[in-house]
């Protein structure tokens, strides 16, 4: 993966983990993460300063905005009383102020006396509503072009919840150090104290005297000293953050019941309204379009399309589920989204999702891009924007069957709307950890394609070019786009290729894979003629050593190591380079162009080239291939795709091989194989797979049978694949590719839809060699009856599209001639294949 | 904190069509918690009206309301104050203080609201306060024909008031000020 965004993307965690110093301090860690207090390396000495300055702000707004009329009367003994009376009409007069604020408080008490009802114990009681009420006032007086919109308070609510947790954390420390929290000035004011023993106040009135600083900080620590030094770091900095005599004095404890609502107010404002984070609560809640929006929709609705557009790359099937119930995306995640989630957990719950969700800066990570893709996709340039999202795609996962259950739009929003109370907060957290990375790198697919929301699922629900979600139409597509898609899927089919030939060649060695996976593809130029002129002197070793390899020894070789799904990959290599032998009429291009790919792949993998849009595609490309095991139903169609993207001569057999693999469960767990392989440095996504597998591995059993069930389509898949293929002219090659790449999809959905989880299969294949690696020789056999069996298919099929094509179109039938006989001889070269298969595991 | 206005004496629609346009576009819902109303409305219209600025409406009568339900005078406490309300035509000699005394007196009252002389007038007298809004209109009167359409507002803050008097002279609304604070012993502040 590309390593800019990688490292971008594990320093916010890297952070949140140094920030664990306040670990049991909730509320403190909060305000480091929203950025009121300075990051970790700070001292308690800078926390409590500028603790102090933000409530001293705070002081002063309050001051200068809560009007009281009766109050200021005596101060300015000359008020102008045609203006500032009861009943004046001016704006700007005091009454008029006061009845406005007057009027907000009202509104806001309407809210506020339902908030929480359940939770009665604190938010209910006067002195919380009366903070509550207060802060969010003043907010909306500071932010008038805001004003207070319904939801405000359920966001402020957890916020001094916390506070006041982090207040009852604070008193059970003092109780339990006891002597190092005692102050024995105040011990001497209190009368019940005062002078009882003779010794305290002789050592009191020792210091006093000793005392060379008045305020009397200087003794009280070092009074302190042999007793503090023995409480451990964490309840040092506790004890250091609400000593009264710290910097800043009393105004700097910071965990003060006296300043709650300061700091309660501070961390509100950050979260609604931080001027340089990306994710600005305000916006969310503001009906009108943000400035600077090209699409002219409330912000709240381009952040629910870009949520849609991130769950259309990761789980298409139930995106267009979605969309045919008519279920648009604000309709829940207005709710989710403005209240950060607030509705749906329970406040315990709530404030764990916060903790990630604030933990992750909030800063445009890609400054460039941000500016260059529009708004939609804004909300995912901060690494916070992007959990926030992928969280609400991972609730979506979450309710994935019952929602692909409802047949109706209310039905669908009810689910959506009541989450179940048992569902796991650790696991959507994990899980929408595993997806940041891939709504990240969506800003990118965003930006090269020009930023609309709605446009990928647009492209992928088909060719038809409609955008039916996509709240506004964009331009046409231009043919770069699917040329830009075709190269990605040309890559990535090259990538795979690598792959496999590492791992028969260097065991997987882990060290060139990384270095394969980063590899920028900038300039690959899929016309064929190119291939072959560069090929012919560019290393015919690397396919020689191939080519070389006895059937008998590749499949010794390999049968104890790797697992039967590589087998069926090493397989589908061995097909091609077997054919390239034994058909040196053709084998000109065939091999030309296989040689021609690898070296290019080699060239490029050396150069690597600067980063540029291509890449940044790429590298989504590769996340939409990984999320689509996640989904289950892209797998197939990303792999066929890319597979499919071969030059016109090896289509027809790449393409066979390729289908005949996805459907017996071969190019699942290859694909997982791949990514786990390489991409172990990738812990999210490594994690996600391990918990995929685990789910997956429920499936184990009756999967033979559903393999069987779909067997028959995905064999009608490669027929109208080969149909279209020897029927289309070749005067455009990546288009023609493309197109058959997209029938195979289409096909591919149906599939899916129709028969249940193909995928499910591949997975429980994978786990199930994972497991016991006595199951492989079964596997093994029943992949050699399947190839048979599909064989068969293409072998008629094939026959009569001869027949067709020779009728119909006469300058289409040299190439598709020529494709077709290799096509044949490939398939009889699978044959033997498949016979040596099943004679070895007998 | 509270506002009470106290308005009176309109006589609408024998003595003027309607309260000055100057009022009405002040007079606006949402402000005034209660409204005390001295008499002589003196139709329905304008009761309607003035529940409409503020549903507590408090009225007594004045010998031309139509509506003979009206009490002949009323109290009632607002915060720590307690306020008496009457027409005044009852009070003979009309708008005397001593004679006004002696009915705030009567009905234990820190605040008297009184009108019918149509002649704006706030007295601080033995520790209470006998305010005559005027009348809103600025009708006529049986005493003269020159009167400036007037009425009071009294901002109500524990134990303080203060009366604000809106007065319409030459088309411009002039407004005036006067506190009052009432002590524990219900003796006069000032």
């Amino acid at each position: 993966m590309p390593p800019v965004p990688a490292s971008d993307h594990a320093s916010p965690i890297r952070e949140s983990i140094s920030e664990s110093r306040f670990s049991s301090l909730r509320g403190v860690r909060w305000r480091i993460d929203l950025g009121i207090l300075p990051k970790s390396p700070a001292s308690i000495d800078d926390i409590r300063r500028v603790a102090a300055d933000s409530r001293r702000r705070y002081a002063h707004l309050r001051r200068r905005l809560i009007v009281d009329p009766h109050l200021s009367k005596d101060e300015s003994k000359s008020p102008d009383l045609i203006v500032d009376n009861p009943l004046s009409q001016s704006p700007d007069s005091l009454w008029s102020r006061y009845f406005r604020n007057a009027e907000l408080e009202k509104m806001l008490d309407q809210d506020l006396s339902r908030l929480y009802p359940d939770q009665e114990g604190y938010f209910q009681t006067a002195t919380c509503q009366a903070m509550l009420r207060q802060i969010l006032l003043l907010w909306c007086l500071i932010h008038p072009e805001c004003g207070y919109r319904q939801g405000m308070h359920e966001l402020l609510a957890p916020l001094l919840y916390v506070l006041h947790i982090d207040l009852q954390y604070l008193s059970h420390v003092r109780d339990e150090y006891e002597d190092c929290f005692s102050d024995e000035f105040h011990g001497v004011s209190l009368p019940e104290i005062e002078l009882s023993s003779a010794y305290r106040f002789e050592k009191i009135m020792n210091m006093n005297t000793a005392a060379t600083d008045k305020d009397g900080s200087v003794q009280e620590k070092s009074a302190k000293v042999t007793s503090l030094d023995e409480l451990d770091p964490e309840t040092k900095d506790i004890f250091l953050m609400s000593d009264a005599y710290g910097v800043e004095g009393e105004l700097g404890v910071v965990l003060s019941e006296k300043f709650m609502e300061h700091d309660a107010y501070c961390m509100f404002d950050y979260l609604m309204n931080d001027a340089n984070s990306v994710v600005v609560m305000a916006e969310l809640f503001s009906p009108s379009p943000s400035i600077g929006s090209s699409t002219g929709l409330p912000p709240i609705i381009e952040a629910s399309s870009a949520m849609y557009q991130l769950l259309s790359i990761i789980d298409s099937s139930l995106h267009s589920h979605l969309v045919e119930l008519g279920v648009e995306p604000q309709y829940f995640a207005l709710r989710w989204l403005r209240l950060l989630f607030g509705r749906e957990f329970s406040l315990e719950d709530l404030l764990v999702v916060w903790d990630d969700i604030f933990s992750f800066p909030n800063l445009v990570s890609f400054p460039d891009k941000a500016n260059e893709s529009e708004l939609g996709c804004r909300i995912l340039c901060s690494p916070r924007g992007a959990f926030i999202l992928a969280m609400a795609v991972s609730m979506l996962l979450q309710l994935r069957s019952s929602i692909l259950a409802t047949e109706y739009a209310t039905a669908c929003l009810q689910r959506l709307l009541n989450l179940p109370e048992d569902i796991s907060v650790k696991k959507l957290i994990e899980k929408a950890k595993s997806l940041q990375s891939l709504a990240r790198d969506t800003v990118f697919s965003c930006s090269t394609q020009g930023g609309i929301p709605g446009h990928q699922h647009g492209g992928r629900r088909g060719q038809s070019l409609s955008y039916g979600s996509s709240p506004v139409t964009p331009n046409l597509l231009s043919d770069s786009y699917w040329e830009e898609k075709w190269r990605l899927l040309h890559a990535a089919e090259e990538l795979d290729k690598e792959n496999c030939g590492d791992t028969v060649s260097s065991d997987m060695a882990n060290g060139p894979l990384i270095g394969r996976f980063n590899l920028p593809r900038t300039a690959s130029d899929p016309c064929p003629t190119d291939f072959q002129s560069e090929n012919k002197n560019v290393g015919p070793s690397d396919t020689s050593t191939r080519v070389d390899r006895n059937h008998g020894i590749y499949r010794s070789d390999k049968v104890p190591r790797i697992s039967a799904t590589e087998e069926s990959l090493c397989l589908e290599i061995e097909a091609e380079t077997d054919y390239v032998e034994e058909h040196p009429d053709q084998d000109v291009i065939v091999k030309g162009l296989d040689v021609a790919e690898e070296s290019r792949f080699n060239a490029d993998n050396s150069l690597s080239t600067a980063t540029s849009p291509h890449r940044m595609v790429n590298d989504h490309e590769y996340d939409s291939e990984d999320s689509s095991i996640t989904s289950s139903s892209l797998i197939g169609r990303t792999c066929d795709e890319a597979n499919s993207a071969e030059n016109p001569c090896n289509t027809s057999i790449d393409k066979d091989e390729n289908s005949i693999a996805s459907s017996r469960s071969g190019q699942g767990p290859y694909s997982v194989e791949k990514h786990a392989a390489g991409l172990k440095k990738w812990k999210p996504l490594s994690g996600r797979f391990q918990w995929l597998r685990r789910f997956n591995r429920g499936y184990a059993e009756g999967n033979m049978g559903n393999r069987i069930a779909v067997e028959p389509q995905k064999s009608y898949v490669v027929a109208d694949n080969c149909g279209s293929i020897s029927g289309a002219p070749a005067s455009d090659p990546c288009h023609n590719s493309y197109e058959v790449s997209r029938n195979i999809e289409d096909e591919d959905k149906n599939v899916i839809g129709t028969s249940g989880d193909p995928c499910h299969s591949s997975f429980e294949a994978h786990g199930e060699i994972e497991d016991e690696d006595k199951n492989v020789a079964g596997n093994l056999r029943g992949i050699a009856k399947a190839m048979l069996e599909n064989i068969q298919v293409i072998e008629s099929i094939f026959k009569q599209d001869q027949g067709l094509d020779g009728s119909k179109d006469s300058k289409s039938t040299t190439i598709s001639g020529d494709g077709q006989a290799a096509a044949m001889a490939a398939l009889e070269e699978l044959r033997n294949i498949s016979n040596f298969l099943s004679a070895c595991d007998d | 904190m509270v506002l009470v206005l106290a308005i009176g004496d309109l006589h609408i629609p024998h003595r003027a069509p309607d309260l000055p346009a100057k009022f009405k576009s002040m007079l606006v819902p949402g402000k005034i918690q209660h409204i005390l109303c001295t008499g002589n409305l003196c139709i329905k219209e304008v009761h309607d009206y003035l529940k409409s600025l503020s549903p507590d409406l408090h009225i007594t009568r004045g010998e031309y309301d139509e509506d003979v339900r009206y009490p002949e005078n009323k109290t009632l406490s607002i915060g720590q104050f307690k306020l008496g309300l009457c027409h005044g035509h009852q009070i003979v000699p009309w708008g005397d203080l001593d004679s006004l005394a002696m009915l705030q007196r009567q009905l234990d009252i820190d605040i008297l609201v009184t009108g019918h002389t149509h002649q704006f007038k706030a007295y601080k007298h033995e520790g209470g306060v006998i305010i005559n809004p005027g009348s809103a209109t600025g009708a006529y009167s049986s005493i003269t024909y020159d009167v400036n359409p007037s009425f009071v507002l009294m901002d109500i803050d524990g134990l303080r008031v203060v009366v604000y008097v809106y007065e319409l002279i030459d088309g411009e609304v002039k407004v005036d000020k006067i506190d009052f604070k009432k002590t524990a012993t219900t003796q006069s502040a000032h």
